[in-house]
């Protein structure tokens, strides 16, 4: 391990202390490196811990649930993402400026979809043209200190792919030949705005993040009863007059539990015997509810 | 009480389900019709996607096409040969419409056909079924003799090929008309999500001059073997048969049928045909509207279909 590392995993372990919230095996990576789950073996300080003046700061965080069950009687679930500045230069009264801007985002796994436009022939209005985005969010989350403009300017949020407007949303090749720019536009809106309507596409209400003291901030994610199943990323995003100064990664699984999970499964692994028992369930139900009513009435 | 439906992936409510299969089996237990019309449009009205809806409605109409068909076994009131014949046409009907809804699916138009059928069907059937019905009301008011059609007339379905005897039937005719019946209503059973009885029944009558005895009997017996063939395939090919959804629906339509059938025993034929064709033709004027109106969203989206 390097030795700049090894600096590293000590302030990682003393903000770990600090907190006394956050297990010590959670220590995840920044954004820029590849997602890694664990960093090397833990060692012994070897300098002096604790904040300098000169340091870099940096951003770590979690979410309060590693994993989430969606069971027959899912209807939702609530996160609560929480972290801390290293480093925190951040002054105690803040008097209502903000010194630091933190911005969290939830995301899902990111799957393809059609987007399908209707026109009018003829009097009935048929899906005539469609769009293959190869890759958009399932679901899409965020909450930060104050709006998003105000923290920073478009060509970071777009780098970073925070907000609505800078989800990332590839066209499937061969998409652009046979439409403008100005019509992609809208199909891309389309989805946005019918993902907001399904409550998958949600801004958290005004201070979705709140800070508490100097350096620990707090949010909470609210996943709806309808939220696709499949690994969800928290992206953690701290930010210093407009600049991203440190970026950081936390995994959420969310999993199919419970009968549900196995009739699913079951339905796409075995087709056929699913199919087969359906028949099976259907006559059984269908003879049973008669017997029964010919005894009611006899 | 929600519940999470495992194929159409959302949560629902119970009692809603349960109630909405109770309805429809009330009517469908009133008017002897299978009630796949009138089940599939509700469902999808409910947001459970069309696809689903569809596949999930055949294993719902065999459900309680069951009980049915072996009673009037019973009575002897099932043309086996007969049957076989339209079950053998049916399901070839029914592979033909499940591809068909796997492509119409993978390229988005799956919805606007199955509108465009029920409204094509429906009004048909609906338009015929109320003038027969307010032409026997009126009959009957001036005080004519109500009477059925004059049967034993030779048409040209008579002079085709392949001429088979079907004896509980009493006919000698050749197999391609029933075949082809067969063939149509298990076409439709897998697009639309209905039984097809209301097609059935008045082609083996006036077509087919199947006596009236047995229709009834050999078009449940054909239902009940074409709806387990198409949700079979449904459930292998396009995966929308929903177990869950579909025995809610069962449940509440079982309890439903049985008032049906003791609301059904007041009424008049003529009045019942007048009501369902009333009912029938409602259905379609709502299904149709939604093709002209012009919808609030003009876009939508699903996911990527077929290609892996």
């Amino acid at each position: 391990m390097q030795p700049g590392a090894a600096a590293m995993t000590c302030r990682r372990l003393a903000v770990a202390a600090m907190l006394a919230l956050v297990a010590p095996a959670l220590a995840q990576d920044a954004l820029p490196l590849p997602p890694r789950v664990l960093m090397g073996p833990r060692q012994p300080p070897a300098g002096p811990a604790g904040p300098r003046k000169d340091a870099v700061e940096r951003v770590e965080a979690d979410v309060s649930t590693r994993s989430v069950e969606v069971t027959t009687g899912f209807t939702g679930h609530e996160i609560l993402v929480f972290g801390a500045i290293d480093n925190s230069q951040q002054p105690e009264d803040t008097a209502g400026n903000y010194y630091y801007d933190v911005v969290v985002v939830v995301e899902g796994t990111p799957y393809a979809v059609v987007v399908r436009r209707k026109s009018d022939i003829a009097g009935v209005w048929i899906n005539t043209s469609s769009v293959l985005f190869a890759s958009v969010p399932s679901y899409y989350a965020i909450a930060s200190t104050r709006s998003l403009d105000q923290i920073a300017g478009p060509a970071v949020l777009e780098r970073n792919s925070i907000g609505f407007a800078h989800i990332q949303m590839t066209p499937a090749v061969g998409v652009k030949w046979n439409l403008s720019d100005y019509e992609l536009a809208g199909f891309r809106a389309a989805v946005i705005r019918l993902k907001q309507k399904e409550h998958l596409y949600v801004v958290e209400a005004k201070e979705g993040v709140t800070f508490t003291g100097r350096s620990l901030f707090r949010s909470t994610i609210a996943l709806p009863g309808n939220v696709p199943v499949g690994p969800l990323v928290a992206r953690t995003y701290l930010f210093r007059d407009g600049e991203v100064l440190s970026a950081h990664i936390a995994r959420v699984t969310l999993e199919r539990k419970g009968i549900e999970r196995v009739l699913h499964d079951f339905a796409f692994r075995y087709p056929f015997t699913y199919g087969i028992i359906a028949v099976m369930l259907a006559v059984l139900a269908g003879l049973s509810g008669s017997m029964f009513f010919r005894r009611e009435t006899a | 009480m929600n519940i999470y439906l495992p194929i159409a992936e959302m949560s629902v409510n119970v009692a809603v389900f349960l109630s909405m299969g109770c309805a429809v089996g009330f009517l469908s237990g009133m008017f002897g019709v299978g009630g796949g019309f009138l089940l599939t449009p509700l469902l999808i009205f409910m947001g459970i996607p069309s696809a689903v809806a569809v596949g999930t409605g055949s294993m719902q109409i065999m459900a309680s096409s069951v009980a049915g068909a072996i009673a009037q076994y019973r009575r002897r009131n099932v043309d086996i040969k007969m049957g076989l014949v339209l079950v053998a046409g049916g399901v070839v009907g029914a592979i033909v419409g499940v591809g068909l809804v796997r492509i119409l699916r993978q390229i988005g138009q799956f919805d606007l056909f199955v509108s465009l059928s029920y409204v094509l069907f429906l009004g048909a059937v609906g338009g015929l079924m109320l003038i027969e019905s307010v032409g026997t009301i009126r009959r009957a008011r001036s005080g004519q003799p109500v009477s059925a059609r004059k049967t034993g007339q030779h048409s040209w379905v008579h002079g085709l090929p392949f001429k088979m005897r079907f004896n509980r039937s009493k006919l000698y005719i050749s197999v391609v008309p029933p075949a082809a019946i067969g063939a149509f209503v298990g076409f439709m059973a897998a697009i639309m999500g209905v039984g097809g009885g209301f097609v059935m029944v008045p082609a083996m009558i006036y077509l087919l001059r199947v006596p009236t005895s047995v229709v009834i009997g050999t078009s449940l017996f054909q239902i009940v073997f074409v709806m387990a063939v198409t949700t079979l395939l449904q459930a292998v090919q396009n995966k929308t048969v929903d177990v869950v959804l579909a025995m809610l629906l069962i449940v509440g339509g079982v309890v439903g049928a049985q008032f049906g059938v003791i609301a059904g025993g007041r009424l008049k034929g003529e009045q019942l045909r007048f009501l369902l064709a009333a009912l029938v033709l409602l259905v379609c004027l709502r299904i149709g509207w939604e093709l002209v109106a012009r919808p609030g969203e003009l876009y939508s989206i699903g996911p990527l279909l077929g290609r892996p």
